[in-house]
Formats: structure tokens, C-alpha cells, sequence
């Protein structure tokens, strides 16, 4: 009697650590397949902030970053203008667009909302080539700040918008309801529940406005001019005019820094949600 | 002078009509309850009177003034929804003050009114909570102090309960009453649950399909429904349809009585809505109001009828029975300790009295001009 | 007198009480449009137009648009003859580099949405690809450089890198890198979809991990796959950046390279608007197909 009682405690006992060793192999192995394609996304990164601080001979050295206030200052101010000015036009005229899309009785809304986010499915190199036709013979507004604010304007604002239709129409009414019951306007309302409540949702539109823009080369290629020379676009011309140089290096890997560490700011506070169906994630 | 009056008030959508020509005066103090089912334009009526909605046509006076013009920021009204709506942003004293402040009242004054709001609903300790850091119960108590703080008019509830679990409904909804009766503010309160009007209500009225069916009190719509729908939608009760057979009048300012026959059943019935010999009509006995006894007990009184018990649960507090008589199926419920007795009836004769008849007139078959 | 005056005015309540309510709406319906103004028109005038004018230009002889447009097919015919290799290596280029991305992006989509707790990690991670093609183009230049630090540890290992600095393999990797986490979005919004409920029950039915794949799994992300396919393949057709980094003339083949060249070095505008014409018409055209698999980014 004694051992059958063993047997069926032993007989389950037995297979288990080789199952166990196999379940664990294969959580190796994905979680290391997802860890090889992490580190695929960093190395570049990290490859051109080694270069950047690399001193021919060895050793290690920070004298390239002198470039990125020195001479590269003008075209870092830009950029970082130019994404301010576009992240508030952006914001000027997607909030209210979202709002006549969810809120008011439109019709033919989801033909607007193609020809709004046209912008988005064409190639930069065609945006590029359009605009600087257009600009030069159409508008006259060649290689101008204003062109250049123009054609952020018009790639990025679908990218505020979307998030903001998002959160728009996850936003219940009742609580713009409430607020009027309660005796608020509609800017009163607007100002102090609707908006603190989209709040993730325009935030995610700022956040992609900012690494589009702060990161855009290629239509800047096409209308920039000498005076309209962003970083990006810098970090480009110099590639191809002076070859590979740590200055280089270290502008890229200033404006990757910079980068990553508002999108790490943006994780942190609100998460990844409102960016769900939009470019990032 | 009635603190709300709707006028033949009606809201179209569309080709649908939601609200059909109501009418209704609603008293200074009184608490007024829309009952019906989902789908009854009881809800529509009451955004209507928030302002939320505009009728398509008809009036909606406060205080004799037309007030369809006028948005619902400026219509001085309290309104409770069914998902507390808080705003999830902030805080539940600045939730309560948020009315206050977009009125632009004096900081102090906001903050005293907020502190004895929190005190009114007993939630002094939870001024700095967030909405989601309270229990659902905690959260529509926010709710009704955050309606209350302006001092509004009219007090609006929007089936505010519907959300919570059951006990927290039972205690809530006293709670509502108790806040209401110490303001003394007009409040219409928008239900299904016919348990909460019954509790609460000064007056209640039965929507269905756009309309009042019927308005009154408590026993009114219980003890003498006006409509088929009314009742069969509140409490339970068993439909006879049968034929008025004898008319007794009445002493001046008392109903008559009226002999009805239904099938083989024959009923006597309070005669409350003016009808004449011949006159087609369903009869409606409430299950609790049908008294069982044993076969040989009053065998000579022809208002009583035998029946074969069909079926029979107990519940605990009351004991249903499904009782065949002469073919009519009807449902049974006896309380007390009577019940016990009855446990191994199945399948025998049992006789029954119904009481409490109410009657409606029979539309089916008649003229549609009637209706 | 009262017979003649009622029914004037009797009729005439009823009827204007639900215009009251049309005028409402049609209110409601121009707020909406005045809120929807400013964007309209900034898409009109730098979207709209600009592409109209571009098919124009295409469409119109040499520089003779600056006097008297002359039409003709001329610079589509151009495009069709003397540079149809350049089309063929646009699309050869743009499916290689999605196929790569469907292969390998399919398992880590599914071991990122069914496995992994660290999902914002990796989220985060993923938005480095995100910042442009460029500083990729350029960081896979580093690493591919024989005497830079990465380079070394490569060569350690066995691999030239040297052979791969200027190649075919390294402007594909970096367009399927940029490319990667687009393809990851689209499976992984279709594979969360999918209840692992199903997978269970498939398993308890007795299927094998293939079977669970075949049957259950990839028809129901069939439409999110083929969706981030697209999606990847329309933004690899405008690939800039990467053949010009890591390519080989061979690779810098491609549309937008030579539509700039054309536009902004020898400014021939009617050629490089030709290009851009064909360019945008297979890019609507794969975007309007991803649309149509994913229903629409915003599920209407």
C-alpha cells in the first residue's frame, strides 16, 4: 500500500523538472530574440555617440560637442523653433478641427478626415518636390521660414489630430453636460474640463509634432535655404559635403539625446495609450 | 404657482418620436418621480428640463417663466447623472466647488460652502481625494454635494443609482429624500426601478412611449392603474379579460360597484373608470391580494372559485403558486405563516378570493377613435 | 371673419416649429465647419494645391511653363523608358525591406504581446528607429566601419564588415530597422485582438503549435498583417537616406534620390514632377489598400 501511495506522489514529481527546463529555454529564447531587436534599435545610436566622443589614438574625449554650441548653434536654435512654431499652429487648428469632426453634425466626415491626413501618405521626397515647385512658382515663397513652418505644418498637424479625435471621442459627453448644468460657460468648460481632461491626448499630438519636426530632413532638403538650414538637414549637407566627421557625430547624437529623453519624459507621465493608431507605437 | 410646468412638450428625433405631448405641473417642495422603461422618453424629458436638449415643440416654464431659451448654465438647476460624473481631474472639493467658482463667487465663501457641502453628505475627511480614490457610494454622494452647492432651483435626478449594487441603492435613496426634504427643493428623479419611486416620491408619473400613462400617488398607481401598461409594469398581477355584467351606483362622492364575468370567474370590482354595463375590460388582481382557503371553506359564496394548484416556489418572505382555475392560469402569492400550510399543496384544490380588483377598459376590438 | 383668419394661422405653428429645429442643426453643422476651416485650408493650400501642381508640372514640356505651358506625356514617357529601372528598384528595394520586416517582426510582435511585461520598455526602445532614417543610415555607418569600435568586435567574429559598408544587405537592414517598429504596431494592434482564449481552447482540441498558427492565429491577424505590410512598403517606396548612406549606386537607384537630383541639380522640374507623380501614385495607392485591411486608423 505504502509505495502505489509513492508511485502516484513520484509519478507527476518526475517529468517536471525537464518540462520545466524546456518552458525556461523557450522564455530565453524570446525574451532574448526580443532583447536582440531592442539592442538593434540602440546600436546605432549608441555607434554614433562612441564616435562622437572617440579621440583618434584612443582614449575618450567630449571636444566634438564644442561644435553643437559653436558652430552648429544657429541650426540647433531653428530647429528647436521652428518645432515650437509648428507644435502651436499644430495646436491652433487641430483642437478645433477635432472638435467640428466629434462634436458637430459635419457631413462627410470621414472624406475630410482622408483629405486632412493626405499629407501623411505621401513621401517626403514627393511633399518636397510639390512644395518647392509650389513655393518657387505658385506662392513665391521660396526657401522661406514661412514655407519651411508651412510644410511642417501641413505633415505634422494629422499627427496632432489624431490623438486628439481619439481622446475626443473617448471623452464622455456627460462631463461637458455637467459643467453646464453646473453653471460654466462654454470657454469656462472648455478651459477647465474638457481640455485638462484631453490633456494626454494633445500631449501625445505635442510629442509627435516634436520628434517629426525636430528630426525632419528630407522635405527641408527640398525648400531650406542657406538661411533655413535646420540641424537635421545640417547633419545631412554635412554627411554628404565633409564625409564622416565626430562634429557630425556629435550633433546626431545631441539631437537623438534630446530626443529619446522627451519621449522618456512623455512614457513616464502619461504612458503609451494616446499614442496608440498613431505613428509612434 | 408651480415651480415647473411642462406644456405639450415633444422632442422628435428625427422621424422618431421620443416625448409625446407632455403635460405636467410639478409643485414648489415636491418630489416627483418619471417611472417607466428604458426607452420611455422619461430621460429625454428630464435633459429637456436640464436645458441639455431643446423640445421640438411645447414649453417648459419655471416659475411661470418660459425658460426653452434659455441655456442650462443660467437655469439654476441641479443635476445628478447616472455615472456620478465627476470630474476625474480633480479633487472632490474642487469637484464640489467647481459650480462656485465659474459662478465667480468669493474664494471664502467658496471654501465654506465646499466645508459644509462635505459635512452635508458626511465625506469631511475626503476633501482632498480624487474621484477614483472613492467607493461608488462615496462618489454619487460627491455628486449630489456638488449639486447642491450652487443652491439651485430645481434639483434633477437621472437614475443616479442605477449604477451602484443593491444595498448601496437602499440606503442612498433615503439619503436622496432625506437631503431633498431638508432643502425643500422641487425634485424630478428619472427611474426604472419602480421599488426606488415607490420609496421616495411625492407623486409619480408612468411614461411609456413618449407619454404619461398615468400620474398620482403611490396607491393610486399601484391600487388603481388607469392603463394595461401600467398595470402589468408596476408590481405583478394577473390579467382577466372579461365583460362588465352588473352595475351597483354608488353613494354620492364613492365608487360604484360593478359585477364582472370572465370566462367562468366572476369578480366584483370598485368602479373608478366610468364604465357601463357591457363594456369590454381587463381586470387586474395582484397576485398578494388573492386569498387561498381550503376547498370546503365558503363554498356558498359565488365570489369566490376553485382552483388546481400547478406549481409552487417558495421565496422565503412568500410562497408563489401557480393556480389553474377554470382554465386561467393564475399566479398566487401568499406571505405569512400561512404560507408553510401551503408547501405540499401541489396538485390540489384549493379555493380562491380576489380582491382588490382594479379594471381598465378592454381597447382591443373597439373603435380606434376611443384611443 | 374668425373662419377665414384661424386656418391661416393654424397651419402655420406646427410648420415652423420643426424649422426651428432644422435651423438648429444647419447652426451646429456651420460651427462645425468654421471649426474645421483653419485646417482645411492650411491642407488645401500646402497639401492640395501643391499636388495638383505637381501633376501639372509633369504634365507640361521642358521649362516651357515659365511662358506658355505646352502639355504633353513627354516626362511620363521618360520616366517609362530611360528610367523604368529606377521604378523597379524603388519597388525591388521597398519589398525586400517589408518582407524582412514581416518576417522577423511577426515573432517578436507576438512574443511582445503574449510573453513580455517590460512592453513600455520596449516601446520606449522601438521609438529610436522613429527619429529618421537619417542618424539609422548614419549610426549603421559607424557600426560598419572597419576600424570603429563595433567594427572591430565584427570583424572578431568572422564578418568583413568591409564587404557589407556599401551593399545592398546594409541599406535593407537599415530601411527594415526604420521601417520595424510600423510593422510591429500593425501586428501587435491585431494579434491583441486575437483572445488567447482561442489559442487555449485550440490546444486543448489537441493542435500543435504550427496548427495553432495556421488555423487560429495568423487568420485571425491576417488583416493587421497585411496592413503593416503595406504600411511598411509605402514608406520604404520614398527610401532616401539609407541607399544613399550605405548603398551602392545601384542602390541610390531609386525614386527619390534621382527625382531630388533631377529637381534640385539639373532642375529639370517637369521630369523630377513626373517621378514624384509615379512616386505619390504607388504611395496613395498602398496606403488606400492598408487603410482598407485595417479599417481605417481610427476604426470608422
Amino acid at each position: 500500500m505504502a509505495v502505489s501511495v509513492e508511485t502516484i506522489v513520484a509519478r507527476p514529481a518526475a517529468p517536471e523538472p525537464r518540462r520545466f527546463r524546456h518552458g525556461a529555454l523557450l522564455a530565453v529564447v524570446q525574451h532574448g530574440y526580443i532583447w536582440f531587436w531592442l539592442a538593434i534599435f540602440a546600436m546605432p545610436f549608441l555607434a554614433t555617440l562612441f564616435y562622437s566622443v572617440q579621440q583618434t589614438g584612443g582614449g575618450l574625449t567630449l571636444s566634438a560637442y564644442q561644435y553643437v554650441l559653436g558652430s552648429f548653434r544657429d541650426n540647433l536654435v531653428l530647429s528647436a523653433v521652428s518645432t515650437v512654431v509648428t507644435i502651436l499652429v499644430n495646436l491652433l487648428i487641430a483642437i478645433p478641427a477635432a472638435y467640428g469632426l466629434v462634436r458637430y453634425p459635419v457631413p462627410g466626415k470621414n472624406l475630410i478626415l482622408s483629405t486632412l491626413n493626405l499629407s501623411l501618405y505621401t513621401p517626403a521626397a514627393v511633399m518636397g518636390i510639390s512644395l518647392v515647385i509650389a513655393y518657387a512658382f505658385l506662392f513665391r515663397i521660396p526657401q522661406s521660414f514661412i514655407g519651411l513652418i508651412a510644410a511642417y505644418v501641413v505633415g505634422t498637424f494629422p499627427l496632432m489630430l489624431v490623438p486628439i479625435i481619439v481622446a475626443l471621442r473617448d471623452l464622455p459627453m456627460v462631463y461637458e453636460e455637467a459643467a453646464k448644468t453646473l453653471g460654466a460657460s462654454r470657454w469656462q468648460s472648455l478651459r477647465r474640463v474638457e481640455l485638462p481632461l484631453l490633456g494626454p491626448g494633445i500631449s501625445a499630438g505635442i510629442l509627435l509634432t516634436f520628434v517629426i519636426v525636430f528630426n525632419e530632413f528630407l522635405v527641408t532638403l527640398f525648400i531650406a535655404g542657406p538661411n533655413t538650414t535646420t540641424a537635421a538637414l545640417r547633419v545631412y549637407t554635412l554627411t554628404r559635403t565633409a564625409g564622416f566627421q565626430p562634429s557630425t557625430a556629435a550633433l546626431a547624437t545631441t539631437m537623438q539625446l534630446v530626443s529619446f529623453l522627451v519621449v522618456l519624459l512623455f512614457f513616464q507621465v502619461f504612458g503609451s495609450r494616446y499614442l496608440k493608431g498613431t505613428y509612434l507605437i | 404657482m408651480s415651480r415647473v410646468r411642462l406644456q405639450e412638450v415633444t422632442k422628435r428625433f428625427g422621424a422618431a418620436v421620443a416625448v409625446d405631448r407632455i403635460s405636467a405641473d410639478i409643485a414648489e417642495g415636491e418630489f416627483v418621480t418619471l417611472l417607466g422603461p428604458s426607452g420611455c422618453g422619461k430621460t429625454t424629458t428630464l435633459r429637456m428640463v436640464a436645458g441639455l436638449i431643446d423640445p421640438s415643440s411645447g414649453e417648459i416654464l419655471f416659475d411661470d417663466q418660459v425658460v426653452n431659451a434659455i441655456p442650462p448654465a443660467k437655469r439654476n438647476i441641479g443635476l445628478a447623472f447616472q455615472s456620478h460624473a465627476l470630474f476625474p481631474h480633480l479633487s472632490v472639493a474642487r469637484n464640489i466647488a467647481f459650480g462656485l467658482e465659474v459662478k465667480g463667487r468669493a474664494k471664502q465663501e467658496t471654501a465654506a460652502r465646499v466645508r459644509e457641502m462635505l459635512e452635508m453628505v458626511e465625506l469631511a475627511d475626503y476633501a482632498d481625494r480624487m474621484p477614483a480614490q472613492l467607493s461608488g457610494g462615496q462618489q454619487q454622494r460627491v455628486a449630489l454635494a456638488r449639486m447642491l452647492a450652487t443652491d439651485p432651483r430645481v434639483l434633477l435626478f437621472d437614475e443616479p443609482l442605477s449604477a451602484l449594487d443593491r444595498n448601496l441603492r437602499d440606503t442612498l435613496k433615503y439619503s436622496i429624500l432625506a437631503l431633498q426634504r431638508r432643502t425643500r427643493k422641487t425634485a424630478i428623479y428619472v427611474t426604472h426601478d419602480q421599488s426606488e419611486a415607490f420609496a421616495i416620491s411625492d407623486r409619480i408619473f408612468v411614461m411609456h412611449e413618449g407619454r404619461i400613462e398615468q400620474s398620482g400617488s403611490q396607491l393610486d398607481i399601484y391600487l388603481r392603474p388607469q392603463t394595461e401598461f401600467v398595470a402589468n409594469f408596476v408590481g405583478d398581477n394577473n390579467a382577466l379579460r372579461g365583460e362588465v355584467i352588473g352595475v351597483e351606483r354608488g353613494a354620492p362622492g364613492e365608487p360604484g360597484q360593478l359585477l364582472i364575468q370572465s370566462g367562468s370567474i366572476r369578480l366584483t370590482a370598485a368602479d373608478y373608470a366610468g364604465l357601463r354595463l357591457g363594456d369590454s375590460v381587463l381586470a387586474f388582481v395582484r397576485p398578494e391580494n388573492i386569498a387561498v382557503m381550503p376547498v370546503d371553506v365558503d363554498a356558498a359564496d359565488p365570489d369566490t372559485i376553485v382552483g388546481r394548484v400547478e406549481q409552487i416556489v417558495f421565496e422565503g418572505p412568500t410562497v408563489q403558486l401557480l393556480v389553474d382555475a377554470h382554465g386561467i392560469p393564475l399566479r398566487v402569492a401568499v406571505s405569512g405563516l400561512e404560507r408553510l400550510r401551503l408547501l405540499d399543496a401541489e396538485q390540489r384544490q384549493v379555493r380562491l378570493r380576489l380582491q382588490e380588483v382594479s379594471l381598465v377598459r378592454d381597447r382591443v376590438g373597439q373603435p380606434a377613435a376611443i384611443a | 371673419m374668425a373662419q377665414t383668419t384661424l386656418p391661416q394661422s393654424l397651419p402655420a405653428e406646427p410648420a415652423a416649429l420643426p424649422l426651428t429645429e432644422a435651423r438648429q442643426t444647419r447652426r451646429q453643422t456651420l460651427i462645425g465647419v468654421g471649426l474645421l476651416t483653419p485646417a482645411a485650408l492650411v491642407a488645401l493650400c500646402f497639401s492640395i494645391v501643391p499636388l495638383f501642381y505637381l501633376v501639372q508640372v509633369s504634365l507640361t514640356r521642358g521649362s516651357s511653363f515659365f511662358f506658355t505651358p505646352e502639355y504633353t506625356f513627354d516626362n511620363f514617357q521618360t520616366v517609362g523608358t530611360r528610367y523604368v529601372s529606377t521604378v523597379w528598384q524603388t519597388l525591388k528595394l521597398a519589398s525586400l525591406a517589408s518582407l524582412l520586416d514581416l518576417v522577423f517582426g511577426y515573432p517578436f510582435a507576438y512574443i511582445l504581446i503574449r510573453k513580455v511585461r517590460y512592453r513600455e520598455f520596449a516601446r520606449t526602445m522601438m521609438t529610436f528607429p522613429l527619429f529618421g532614417p537619417l542618424y539609422l543610415a548614419f549610426g549603421m555607418f559607424y557600426i560598419l566601419l572597419p576600424n570603429g569600435p563595433f567594427g572591430s568586435i565584427l570583424q572578431a567574429m568572422g564578418i568583413n564588415v568591409a564587404n557589407y559598408l556599401f551593399s545592398l544587405p546594409a541599406t535593407l537592414f537599415a530601411m527594415a530597422v526604420f521601417t520595424f517598429p510600423f510593422m510591429v504596431m500593425n501586428m501587435g494592434a491585431a494579434l491583441s485582438n486575437v483572445d488567447p482564449v482561442l489559442e487555449e481552447a485550440a490546444k486543448t482540441l489537441g493542435a500543435k503549435p504550427w496548427q495553432i498558427f495556421t488555423r487560429v492565429l495568423f487568420p485571425l491577424s491576417r488583416g493587421g498583417i497585411l496592413a503593416g505590410f503595406l504600411m511598411c512598403f509605402g514608406w520604404n517606396l520614398g527610401v532616401f537616406a539609407q541607399p544613399l548612406l550605405l548603398g551602392r549606386l545601384q542602390e541610390q537607384n531609386v525614386l527619390s534620390v534621382v527625382m531630388y537630383d533631377k529637381g534640385l541639380i539639373q532642375f529639370d522640374y517637369g521630369l523630377a514632377a513626373a517621378m514624384g507623380v509615379v512616386l505619390m501614385a504607388l504611395a496613395f495607392f498602398v496606403t488606400w489598400l492598408s487603410l482598407r485591411f485595417s479599417r481605417g486608423a481610427l476604426g470608422t
